[in-house]
């Protein structure tokens, strides 16, 4: 009898449920719609020579502008654009891996704490840096390097030694650049990581337990597979974004320093420090076509190797 | 909580070698990650003097409370703005869990017909945007976005990552023979994700707000953008931050405006009253955190049945 | 169905019509002014509403953009044909480039109207400004913005500290018979005196570069961070300079590298401040100590009448403008702040008469730009003295219109304006004065020009970079970012415009 029912019940209700179903659906629907599909239609400015027409309104100006075809991408020709690219992906990946494996890492080891508090206080505290913008961050690291009075190099001098030129020399500032990124984001992402891990359900620790399982083990064959949905999402999602960088980073910690360049320009700030001094539209809307397509193959890619590997967590 | 409890209680546990080791690593990572605030306060409380002679340092020469009698002036203004961070924050926080669950749901329903779709929907904006100037026409003309408290709330209201993570930790959290038990049952479905299945995902409903609420209360650029005439609903991050941009653009304009931005630059305020700023920004935000936390753990007790 | 829309379509007609006729309500226009810092402008508003009811046939409201925000708001606001902004602060040193919007189409051109209304403000605008802002936009040549009457002349000077000089055993006649290249010995006294933390020498890069070489930039060039120099001819601004008038590469050049040169010595010799070497502590470093005096010589852009501003009385030293030239006029300087009209605007009529009135009615430009009397200032002997109020009422003066109607203040004392306006109208132009570089042809160069400047230039200008090792580089990188043809492209142009002239 269950049976029955339950085989004729979806195709009685069907209609009843996709239909409630979607009526949740319909208010963040209504909103991408409008806020984020409608303004799509203005991607057309990266092949246009957007220019004020008669009559000056956005619509018009966006239809009768003329067509250029690729001219707003010829920004790539520029020689900085082999070392923004270079600089915006080596940082990526390198940092993908890092802060997983890092925030994975406390993350289980906070769950395993004993002492309740301390543990509540180290989460606590780590998420600190997520409150901070990289305006301030920078006045931090500035504290640290400033040529005059930065302590290192007050260190250096006390010690008689001629003071370290920071912000003239690009060599240190990959290392400067990852602690940094490390240091905002390893927390933020590890409180995502213990929040997944303590969705897990704990029958499945009691019957690794009976099955004599000891705690490494334990962390091994069940959190780490409980908290993979999250690990691959995540990881799907940072690779996606390969192609942005975080601006501030970028350009706020190393002072928008000119010498420093060669490690630390990458699209985004090369894209504001054009678009800052020439305000060309069309270039910049060039430039985020560009990443969004390339994040958008990265995406399909990784995708496609998830749901070889574990069609559940895919992303889609 | 209780749960974590138990579950270190009543089975086996890492070693105390492992234990002092965590604690050592957690420690000092925890500790890295507070300093820099400390260090924001102690500049908030260092003389001008100070500054000037050796910036920015843990041991200042001199102290003082200039910034903060400073910022007490500031009065009406920043008392206002602060209480629209607070408005914004809490109803843009309201407002966007409740759309963020209310979309994520359906996507983690497999019966769901249209799943695919919404799902698409959703995710293909995180990469594909229209970019300022369209988004800025949409929000300012056609939804008459401008001026008002909905500028600084609605152009936020939706974040396809959440919808992700919030449909990852149904996934990981609600077993599916919970819905369908309650489909049984004959409850209509907004009954059976209020009374089901919400309280099953509770950890994930607070981090979601958690992180809508950082967005809502660290955001700026929206005023920016929308508001230029009604300053009474500006939030206080915008506060600091036009004081920031305001130095930006004379550093970068000194040598085209001379001597007028000579005497724009007298006009600025002190680094520590940015700094004192900072604090009033933070000190907020860092009390309510550890409430989403404990909510994030007490959220657990209820025990729903997998497998 | 026909009637009944017939019905509804009278119906609204008649609403309309009668909702016209009985209103006496105004339309509105609104300003957007840069780099104000203003709170309240409630009784201003009201005065003003008042006073242009008439006159200008509109009510007035005012977007008060402040420094940062100005740029992001103005260009958002025209480029998405924003109806609600009127006329907008505009100029040729900034994102919200002057020649460049009006090209596209975004400026309303306006010699008809000032034809039609602008009689008084002809009469009260030199003609020289009125040349400078005529160019060629998106409806061929004209004046596409109302061009400000106030510091249009540049003069860079050297900021000496006289206390510090004296003390060192100088008088201001023995610094003025040195020069850039002498500086050493002093330098090195001072920081004997001193200490070793002391820097004497509190320099702006770009601009001391300019003060040493006597290199003017070009209008339209600012994408490329200002790469390309005119030079001045330094006992003639008027004349021709030593290279002619044509357009260089101002970092190949052999004045450039004798120059960087020497500005690294002094910089290893720790007569400079590191952080003046970089982009974003560079100006928070200098504007910081040089209200503390602690300097010997720095770089001004000279205003006339900066001396007596608080900013440089309150420093608690003597301080002496020396100047590098006499005033100069170039194209970059006479358009430094300006008020257009969007082509988006509802009323370009009302809008133009209210720019106009606010250029030539002193009574308008006070009160715009002091506030009202009684409330944000008093007379005192006929001069204004401001009260607390003004704190919340501080528009940028310069970036409003015609400053030389505006009445004396208590700290300028009687008479100032009458000599701001001589000092001003006596100025020279440069023989390329007019010229603005359209950069079109080459705008994929100049993004690329650009970054490579940004990266070597402000710690070479600044001695922080050796040239021996980076000038070499540094000059290569720009070959290979299509120096050559940007260079041609704009020798091109100003042969053309010169011939045309």
């Amino acid at each position: 009898m269950a049976q029955v029912g339950n085989r004729v019940k979806p195709k009685r209700r069907f209609n009843a449920r996709n239909f409630w179903l979607t009526t949740m659906v319909a208010p963040g629907a209504i909103w991408l719609l409008l806020i984020r599909y409608l303004p799509m239609l203005g991607v057309v400015i990266s092949f246009k020579d957007y220019k004020a027409q008669k009559p000056n309104t956005f619509w018009n100006n966006l239809i009768k502008s003329d067509w250029v075809g690729l001219k707003n991408f010829e920004f790539l020709k520029s020689p900085s654009t082999a070392t923004m690219i270079r600089n915006t992906l080596a940082y990526n990946a390198a940092w993908i891996v890092l802060v997983l494996v890092l925030a994975v890492t406390l993350a289980v080891m906070m769950s395993e704490l004993k002492n309740r508090f301390l543990a509540k206080a180290y989460q606590t505290m780590m998420f600190f840096p997520y409150f901070l913008s990289w305006v301030v961050a920078s006045y931090f690291v500035l504290a640290f390097l400033d040529p005059t009075s930065g302590m290192i190099p007050s260190l250096q001098k006390s010690l008689g030694m001629k003071p370290t030129q920071f912000y003239m020399t690009p060599t240190w500032w990959p290392l400067i650049l990852t602690i940094s990124n490390l240091w905002k984001n390893v927390g933020y992402s590890s409180v995502l990581y213990l929040a997944a891990i303590t969705g897990i359900d704990t029958t499945l620790y009691e019957a690794a337990a009976v099955d004599g399982a000891t705690k490494r083990q334990q962390v091994w064959h069940v959190t780490l597979p409980g908290i993979r949905p999250m690990i691959i999402i995540l990881l799907i999602m940072s690779v996606g974004k390969i192609f942005n960088a975080d601006f501030g980073l970028f350009y706020n910690v190393p002072q928008n320093s000119g010498p420093l360049y060669p490690v630390t320009q990458v699209i985004d700030t090369y894209v504001y420090n054009t678009y800052a001094n020439t305000h060309n539209m069309g270039m910049s809307s060039a430039a985020g076509l560009l990443q969004s397509v390339v994040g958008c193959a990265c995406i399909v890619a990784t995708n496609l190797i998830v749901r070889r590997i574990d069609s559940e967590s895919s992303l889609f | 909580m209780e749960k974590a409890e138990r579950r270190n209680a009543g089975l086996n546990t890492f070693g105390p070698g492992a234990q002092a080791l965590f604690h050592g690593c957690l420690g000092l990572f925890a500790l890295l990650c507070i300093v820099p605030f400390l260090f924001v306060i102690i500049i908030s409380f260092t003389s001008e003097d100070s500054i000037r002679q050796i910036g920015y340092s843990f041991a200042p020469l001199g102290w003082s409370t200039q910034a903060y009698n400073y910022v007490f002036q500031l009065g009406g203004a920043l008392w206002r703005s602060y209480f629209n961070s607070f408005l914004i924050t809490v109803v843009g926080t309201a407002l966007s869990v409740a759309i963020c669950v209310l979309y994520s749901y359906p996507l983690y329903r497999k019966d769901y017909k249209y799943r695919g779709f919404f799902n698409f929907l959703s995710f293909f904006t995180m990469i594909f945007g229209g970019g300022l100037v369209p988004t800025f026409v949409v929000c300012k003309t056609l939804l008459g976005l401008s001026d008002n408290y909905a500028a600084l709330i609605v152009p936020l209201l939706f974040s396809p990552f959440n919808v992700i993570v919030m449909r990852t930790f149904f996934q990981t959290t609600v077993p599916r023979e919970l819905i369908e038990a309650s489909t049984i049952d004959g409850a209509g479905e907004y009954r059976t994700l209020l009374q089901v299945v919400l309280p099953v995902v509770k950890p994930g409903i607070a981090t979601i707000a958690l992180l809508n609420a950082l967005a809502f209360w660290n955001e700026w650029f929206l005023s920016l953008l929308y508001i230029t005439k009604n300053m009474d609903v500006i939030p206080l991050q915008y506060l600091l931050m036009r004081m920031q941009r305001n130095a930006d653009f004379l550093a970068k304009n000194a040598g085209m405006l001379g001597a007028d931005a000579a005497k724009a630059a007298r006009n600025l305020p002190s680094q520590s009253l940015k700094m004192a700023l900072v604090v009033f920004i933070v000190v907020p935000i860092a009390c309510a955190y550890p409430f989403f936390q404990r909510y994030v753990v007490a959220g657990l007790t209820v025990g729903s049945v997998k497998g | 169905m026909k009637k009944v829309f017939a019905l509804i379509l009278a119906l609204a007609m008649i609403l309309t019509a009668s909702g016209f006729a009985l209103a006496e309500d105004l339309p509105t226009i609104t300003i957007m002014f840069h780099g104000s810092n203003v709170t309240d402008d409630t009784a201003v508003l009201e005065a003003v509403n008042a006073y242009i009811a008439d006159k200008v046939g509109a009510k007035l409201e005012v977007v008060w953009g402040t420094w940062g925000d100005f740029d992001e708001k103005a260009t958002n606001a025209l480029l998405s044909g924003d109806t609600g902004i009127d006329m907008v602060f505009t100029c040729s040193w900034s994102a919200d480039e002057y020649n460049t919007y009006a090209k596209n189409g975004y400026f309303v051109k306006l010699d008809d109207l000032i034809a039609e209304y602008g009689a008084d403000l002809v009469a009260a605008i030199p003609e020289s400004l009125m040349q400078a802002a005529t160019i060629e936009g998106a409806e061929g040549m004209g004046i596409y913005a109302v061009n400000g009457f106030k510091d249009t002349a540049t003069q860079n000077c050297w900021d000496v500290n006289v206390t510090l000089l004296n003390e060192l055993g100088y008088t201001l006649d023995d610094f003025k018979a040195m020069s850039f290249y002498d500086f050493g010995e002093l330098f090195a006294k001072a920081k004997e005196v001193k200490g070793d933390s002391f820097y004497p020498f509190l320099v702006e890069p770009m601009v001391l570069e300019r003060m040493v070489t006597g290199s003017i930039i070009v209008a339209g060039d600012s994408g490329s961070t200002n790469l390309l120099s005119l030079y001045l001819n330094q006992d003639d601004v008027s004349a021709e300079g030593p290279e002619g008038n044509v357009l260089l590469n101002k970092f190949a050049t052999e004045e450039y590298r004798k120059f960087a040169e020497k500005m690294h010595e002094y910089y290893e010799a720790g007569y400079v401040d590191p952080s003046l070497a970089v982009a974003e502590t560079s100006n928070d470093t200098r504007t910081n100590t040089q209200k503390t005096g602690e300097y010997l010589i720095g770089t001004q852009s000279y205003a006339f009448g900066y001396e007596f501003s608080a900013d440089v009385l309150d420093r608690g030293i003597e301080v002496a403008f020396v100047p590098c030239t006499e005033p100069y006029v170039d194209t970059t300087a006479s358009q430094g702040a300006m008020m257009a009209i969007s082509t988006a605007s509802e009323h370009p009529e009302e809008s133009f008469k209210f720019l106009a009135l606010l250029n030539s009615d002193p009574t308008l430009m006070t009160l715009m730009n002091y506030g009202v009397e009684g409330v944000h200032y008093n007379l005192e002997d006929g001069l204004v003295a401001f009260t607390e109020e003004r704190a919340n009422y501080s528009p940028w003066t310069n970036g409003m219109g015609n400053v030389t109607i505006l009445p004396d203040t208590v700290d300028e004392g009687a008479g100032f304006r009458e000599s701001f306006k001589e000092y001003y109208a006596g100025a020279k132009g440069i023989p390329a004065l007019g010229f603005v570089f359209n950069n079109e042809p080459v705008a994929n160069e100049m993004a690329a020009l650009g970054t490579v400047a940004a990266q070597y230039a402000l710690a070479l200008d600044a001695g922080a970079l050796d040239p021996a090792d980076t000038l070499p580089v540094f000059l290569e990188a720009l070959d290979a970012a299509g120096m050559q043809a940007y260079l041609d492209e704009a020798n091109a142009q100003l042969d053309a415009y010169m011939s045309a002239k």
